[in-house]
């Protein structure tokens, strides 16, 4: 028997549709539909050239940095400027700031919470999993709410504001923090990297770090009761429990751009960058990417192409191919997933090879990438405080910058981020953004290849299309934010909670 | 210490009732020990600002619970009572609210929410303005 569902979704940023057929219980087919336009590249076009470092982190207020650190990155492209060195550890602090607040925010509010879905009531763990999961009460809900709040200070005392700053500026950043702003930001780093250690890995960072293989995963799990039992060690127990070891896999192919890894440091937090395809790594090469419009809402006249060269303005077509207001973005032509896992596989992280080898990129193995990131970038954090040259300056200029065209890319807290922009003559004439979101949350492309999310769904089980709890573990496990993608603003226009059911 | 957190987007008509609100009580004489908050869009970073008051007045459009233009004065069971919210990126302040009996913040604090279903009306911000200084000034 075949059905069709579309379920509107909550608990993700923006308005998102899912659309899957399930045939005998088992998904078939799927359609991602972005159902609005975000146009902030429209209101760009025509102002003046800095005006991206203002405007565009309005896209996100959870990710407003990376916005700002990738506008600032494009002007730097195009101009030639150098950063000072000062302003680039800042920059990577509170990029990595953004990434720990997000992180265990979508792990425990969002994602966790379908493990307390009713469909998992005889389960052994289940009871555990409301007790911790629940929303507004649950245990590691509370601790994360907790723990989290202050992130955002450390953004503010360096830049002024969170979110929405705009003190990073292409030449470095425009404040000057003292020895005195940097130990209250290591003060904050440390509250919330002895929660981290205490609640959510049930160890130290260095002795997570010593885990390698599946084989030492199970062996740390087992190890003691506080790897066992903290959130870590629950959420890995509880998907297995529950089946989401396996569910979930994509087409293989990963990409992320480079990352923390410009200070000369070598360190698991360091991004390399790069592009996976049939388990080959090519590296990365920024020409390389394209937006393809065929499923998309946008003029039909508009060519396919690179960023720069691709600025379709918007047309809803009724035609029943085209389905979403996302771009299908493609690295050499092929999809890509792109996020903390994707970091992993591109820095041949040899846990995570493995498990992607063992039991592919699933909903879990996504899930444990995204919510070990901390143990990988916390470390780095307090050597970047410690690093700061009090006598150094956080900002060289840029000069003038009129004319010409560049991109900026950052590894985003969802992954890949790009800006590019042209000027003329102090004025920007075309601006246009790529998101993490875009790249996983991806329409079909022109040669009708699903997006990384909609392959990622083919194949999952779902045992009550009136609870489709399964689609919402697979399509979670990408931490999708809308917002960037296809819209600029809306507070309470979101579609919460509709599911509508079809022959 | 009391504490008055006006909420919503001043770019987005339909949810500018917490910042046009702000925008006049910034205007206004304040009792001493109140402090005033324009507190954007920061949803669930709003959490820190809801600690060491006696009391908290939120301001915010509020849909559903009165006839549109009227503005409400509702205290914690009055806006919790049956409310259920999935947290997202920016359902984030109705989520807090609801949280807030877990994080241990209420009952020790009072926590009320003057709002209206309006998009700033000058009459309206006035009357949700003089609610909120009667609620400080109790």
């Amino acid at each position: 028997m075949s059905k069709t569902i579309q379920m509107g979704f909550n608990r993700v940023e923006g308005d998102l549709e899912v659309k899957a057929t399930i045939d005998n219980g088992v998904v078939t087919d799927a359609w991602m539909i972005g159902t609005m336009y975000r146009g902030i590249e429209r209101m760009m076009t025509g102002r003046g050239s800095l005006d991206g470092l203002v405007i565009t982190p309005r896209v996100c207020g959870i990710c407003s940095t990376s916005h700002l650190l990738a506008a600032a990155r494009a002007l730097e492209n195009l101009s030639g400027a150098a950063v000072a060195h000062n302003g680039r550890l800042i920059r990577h602090l509170v990029l990595a700031v953004e990434k720990l607040q997000s992180d265990v925010r979508h792990v425990f509010l969002m994602f966790a919470v379908d493990l307390a879905n009713e469909k998992y009531s005889d389960q052994p763990l289940y009871a555990e999993a409301v007790k911790r999961f629940q929303p507004f009460s649950g245990t590691s809900v509370i601790e994360v709410i907790q723990a989290s709040r202050k992130l955002p200070e450390i953004i503010a005392i360096l830049g002024g504001q969170w979110p929405h700053s705009s003190f990073v500026v292409p030449g470095g950043i425009t404040s000057e923090p003292s020895e005195s702003d940097l130990r209250q930001c290591l003060m904050l780093l440390k509250e919330f990297y002895r929660w981290y250690e205490n609640r959510v890995l049930g160890c130290s960072v260095e002795r997570w770090q010593q885990v390698s293989t599946p084989a030492q995963l199970d062996s740390w799990l087992e190890e003691s009761d506080s790897h066992r039992n903290g959130d870590l060690g629950f959420l890995i127990r509880c998907c297995r429990e529950y089946g989401l070891t396996t569910m979930g896999q994509g087409h293989g192919s990963f990409l992320a751009v480079p990352e923390h890894g410009s200070l000369g440091i070598k360190s698991a937090g360091a991004v390399s960058g790069g592009f996976i395809s049939n388990e080959q790594n090519t590296g990365f090469a920024e020409e390389q990417v394209s937006e393809q419009l065929r499923y998309c809402h946008y003029n039909e006249s508009v060519k396919d192409g690179h960023p720069l060269e691709n600025g379709a303005p918007p047309r809803f077509i009724d035609d029943s191919e085209k389905y979403s207001w996302a771009k299908a973005p493609r690295y050499n032509g092929q999809p890509a997933e792109t996020g903390p896992l994707a970091e992993l596989m591109v820095n041949g992280d040899p846990l995570f090879q493995a498990l992607v080898e063992e039991q592919g990129s699933s909903v879990l193995v996504r899930e444990l990438a995204r919510i070990t990131r901390p143990a990988r970038l916390l470390p780095l954090m307090e050597q970047w405080c410690g690093d700061v040259d009090m006598k150094a300056p956080f900002y060289q200029s840029a000069g003038e910058i009129v004319e010409g065209e560049g991109g900026g890319l950052v590894q985003a807290p969802r992954g890949f981020l790009g800006h590019w922009l042209q000027l003329s003559g102090g004025r920007i004439e075309h601006y246009q953004i790529i998101s993490p979101t875009t790249w996983n949350g991806s329409p079909r492309d022109d040669q009708s290849v699903r997006g990384p999310i909609e392959e990622a769904l083919i194949g999952t089980p779902v045992a009550d299309p009136d609870n489709p709890v399964e689609i919402g573990h697979v399509v979670r496990s990408f931490d999708l934010c809308m917002v960037c993608s296809v819209h600029s603003v809306s507070k309470n226009g979101h579609t919460l909670s509709r599911l509508r059911l079809g022959a | 210490m009391m504490r008055i957190i006006c909420v919503g987007n001043r770019f987005c008509r339909a949810d500018s009732l917490g910042p046009l609100v702000y925008d006049y009580l910034a205007m206004e004489a304040l009792p001493q020990g109140v402090e005033l908050v324009d507190g954007g869009l920061a949803g669930l970073n709003l959490l820190s600002l809801f600690e060491g008051c006696r009391r908290i007045v939120v301001v915010d459009r509020v849909d559903g619970f009165g006839r549109p233009g009227e503005v409400l004065k509702l205290g914690w069971d009055d806006y919790a009572q049956g409310s259920y919210v999935e947290y997202g990126h920016s359902s984030a302040l109705h989520y807090l609210l609801l949280c807030l009996p877990s994080l241990g913040i209420v009952p020790a604090t009072e926590v009320l929410l003057v709002g209206a279903e309006d998009s700033g009306q000058p009459s309206v911000i006035a009357k949700a303005a003089e609610i909120v200084l009667e609620a400080v000034n109790e």
